[in-house]
């Protein structure tokens, strides 16, 4: 794996994605030169649009099944999915690079993003979103980083990484816990707790994870659970805005169980379509056996969601002719009660073509979750109605294409789809 | 609490807040056009050049039509859903009443924009280096004991300025000494927690373009719930994650010892 790089090259397929990545590089140039409204719709009665419905809330569900799978493989002992690990922890960290990269288009200053880790404002959830995105990402190279030793066999530096990364997210939780809750009691707490699980493994007292220190697990779980609620959290100042078949108090709830499933279909249709690409075979027996978590995790959602929509008194919205309820059907029959369907049947969980179809009805659902949450369920009174310009969405598709070109570039050239032992090739 | 009260009962339009502020906040003029929908002012809407505006409205009073005067700015609200909202307390409530700015904290996310239930805070969305901006109750003023300046150039004293458990009773006063003339709600001193900017009226307040159905409890009552839990959160996880990777390894421990026992008995 030493040897030469494979290059990339302009084909006939992936030509489209050189020439959207193209066209956003250059709305982008334009974006900076001349300020948001030169590029996009948003304006002072609907600040947020397209831009943070798909770069930022639908990014981060897409890159949550990076957390599922180190966490199950290397926490809860489910071994025989290790090959599903690096991939999923591969387009995570991918998946929230794009993520930082759609936050400073939207972002007025985004140069300013510093400012976050001095004035601490323990009631903004945003400020406990920039918290989790800065550590996550941080946790993510750290995952990331082995198959980068490995690619350049740098076996020293492997070491060096097993040693340093328990310390550095001791670190990083306590001083999480400190911004966000300002008390030195519980920053004292979490502080001692992880010290004990690195002590009782430091003594042999707990075995540690061949290939992940349990502690990094940890704290991918940590925050991700905490970053994807609080991107729900996020919409609980609006009861004044947000439509009420999406306004509820539990609305974070609903951002981290919809995360956790739409995070199972990305992994089940990353795997199918990349290996179509690079022609591998996919992991279908694996696949098959992820899959079931699937009919429970949409059943739980429909449940909730629907029993939510009766108990807040929304469902009277759900039976009227308008994009609301529109918005609404759509997210739950295409990500929620088809894909419910297809996985509680064996022929969908075992074929590759079905999962396929499958996990697209999830990914999908789950992307018009996102978009409806920050566009068609925000009514801004005497506002004429948000729509997204085409140059906000080809900026968004620009990004999103460069992302697919790295990535096809890393798993081209670094041992990611490769679960032969580490440091074994 | 210092607060400010508008009777739009006394106001004749004049606009003379509306030059005042400029002049004070040394804000530029801005390129107006005529518009159609409701609305006589101009310009039509606050900007980020226009911190507060004079709206034109016609409606009807008693048994004709009149113009009735409304005016739009920041409400500076005892709780502020921007103060609660912002990353990095770029908004602030100062105990003397104003919500003031502090340009150089804003990142420019536009929660604030989105958090305000009164739709005041405003964007430069055609600069490279954009701020929000939204009147600051001229809190400079405020601090060295003067009123903020449309306060001061209010010749019939439709504005009043001073302290706010006053003001809701001098506005309580006048709806009671003139029950006919007034709609009876002080606009501002319940909604979303109380604003310390107070409003009466002739004539409904929605014609004025204010909302009459924001909730009585202030915004970041909803937010709470959900950044109470964190440290828990973190805590709980901690522990339980760490509590299952034990049990996982001591199970997985014992398998391979199972193994290495079955392979040496076939031996």
């Amino acid at each position: 794996m030493t040897g030469a790089w494979i290059k990339p090259q302009i084909t006939r397929y992936n030509a489209v994605l050189y020439l959207l990545a193209a066209l956003g590089f250059v709305l982008v140039v334009i974006r900076f030169a001349g300020g948001i409204g030169r590029v996009s719709n948003l304006n002072d009665g609907y600040p947020w649009g397209f831009w943070i419905g798909l770069d930022i809330l639908a990014g981060i569900a897409l890159a949550a099944g990076g957390f599922i799978v180190a966490g199950m493989v290397h926490l809860f002992g489910a071994h025989k999915y290790h090959a599903l690990a690096r991939p999923a922890i591969l387009t995570a960290f991918l998946g929230y690079l794009l993520f930082i990269i759609g936050l400073a288009i939207d972002l007025g200053r985004p140069w300013m993003i510093w400012q976050v880790l001095f004035h601490w404002n323990h009631s903004s959830p945003m400020f406990e979103v920039s918290w989790c995105v800065t550590m996550y990402t941080t946790v993510l190279l750290l995952e990331f980083l082995p198959v980068v030793f490995e690619r350049f066999r740098w076996r020293h530096l492997l070491g060096m990484w097993h040693n340093f990364v328990p310390w550095a997210i001791i670190l990083m939780v306590t001083l999480f816990t400190l911004a966000m809750s300002g008390s030195n009691v519980w920053t004292l707490l979490v502080f001692t707790i992880l010290l004990l699980w690195e002590v009782a493994m430091r003594t042999g007292l707990m075995r540690r994870d061949a290939q992940m220190p349990v502690l990094l697990v940890m704290a991918g779980i940590i925050f991700s659970t905490l970053h994807q609620s609080s991107l729900g959290s996020l919409l609980l100042i609006i009861p004044h805005k947000l439509h009420p078949l999406w306004f509820t108090p539990v609305v974070p709830v609903f951002f981290l169980l919809s995360a956790i499933m739409i995070g199972v279909g990305m992994v089940i249709f990353e795997n199918i379509v990349s290996a179509r690409v690079h022609k591998r075979k996919p992991d279908t027996h694996l696949l098959a056996g992820f899959a079931r978590a699937l009919p429970v995790l949409l059943g739980l959602y429909l449940l909730i969601k629907v029993g939510d929509i009766f108990r807040t008194g929304a469902a009277e919205y759900l039976f009227m002719f308008n994009s609301a309820a529109i918005g609404m059907w759509l997210e739950l029959v295409v990500g929620v009660m088809i894909p419910l369907v297809l996985f509680m049947t064996t022929e969908t969980r075992t074929s590759e073509k079905w999962l396929l179809r499958g996990s697209v009805f999830v990914v999908a659902g789950g992307i018009i979750n996102r978009l409806n949450t920050v566009i068609t369920a925000v009514v801004v009174e005497k506002w004429a109605p948000y729509h997204p310009s085409w140059m906000e969405i080809a900026i968004s598709l620009g990004v999103l294409s460069g992302g697919i070109l790295v990535m096809d570039f890393i798993v081209r050239n670094f041992p990611v789809f490769d679960d032969r032992p580490a440091l074994a090739r | 609490m210092k607060a400010m009260l508008i009777d739009t009962t006394r106001c004749v339009g004049c606009r003379g807040c509306q030059v005042a502020c400029k002049q004070w906040n040394g804000l530029p003029a801005e390129e107006t056009q005529f518009f159609g929908g409701a609305g006589y002012q101009n310009p039509r809407d606050l900007s980020s050049k226009t911190w507060t505006l004079l709206t034109y409205n016609e409606a009807q009073v008693g048994d004709h039509y009149d113009w009735v005067y409304g005016k739009l700015q920041c409400m500076h609200c005892q709780e502020p859903a921007c103060a609660a909202s912002c990353p990095t307390s770029a908004m602030e409530k100062l105990a003397e009443g104003p919500v003031v700015y502090h340009t150089s904290r804003c990142l420019g996310c536009r929660y604030c924009m989105l958090a305000c239930p009164f739709q005041v805070i405003r964007f430069d969305w055609f600069s490279a280096n954009p701020y929000v901006s939204k009147c600051t109750m001229c809190a400079d003023r405020v601090l060295s004991g003067q009123e903020p300046s449309c306060v001061k150039s209010c010749p019939t004293d439709a504005l009043v300025f001073g302290d706010r458990e006053i003001l809701v009773a001098e506005a309580h006063r006048r709806i009671e000494e003139n029950p006919r003339k007034y709609v009876h709600h002080v606009f501002g001193e319940r909604e979303v927690g109380g604003t310390c900017v107070l409003h009466l009226s002739t004539v409904p307040f929605e014609l004025l373009g204010y909302r009459s159905d924001l909730p009585e409890k202030s915004l970041r009552r909803w937010t709470e719930p959900a950044m109470k839990p964190i440290p828990y959160i973190v805590a709980g996880l901690s522990l339980a994650l760490g509590a299952v990777a034990w049990i996982v390894s001591r199970r997985d421990k014992r398998m391979v010892e199972k193994w290495v026992k079955q392979v040496k008995e076939m031996q």
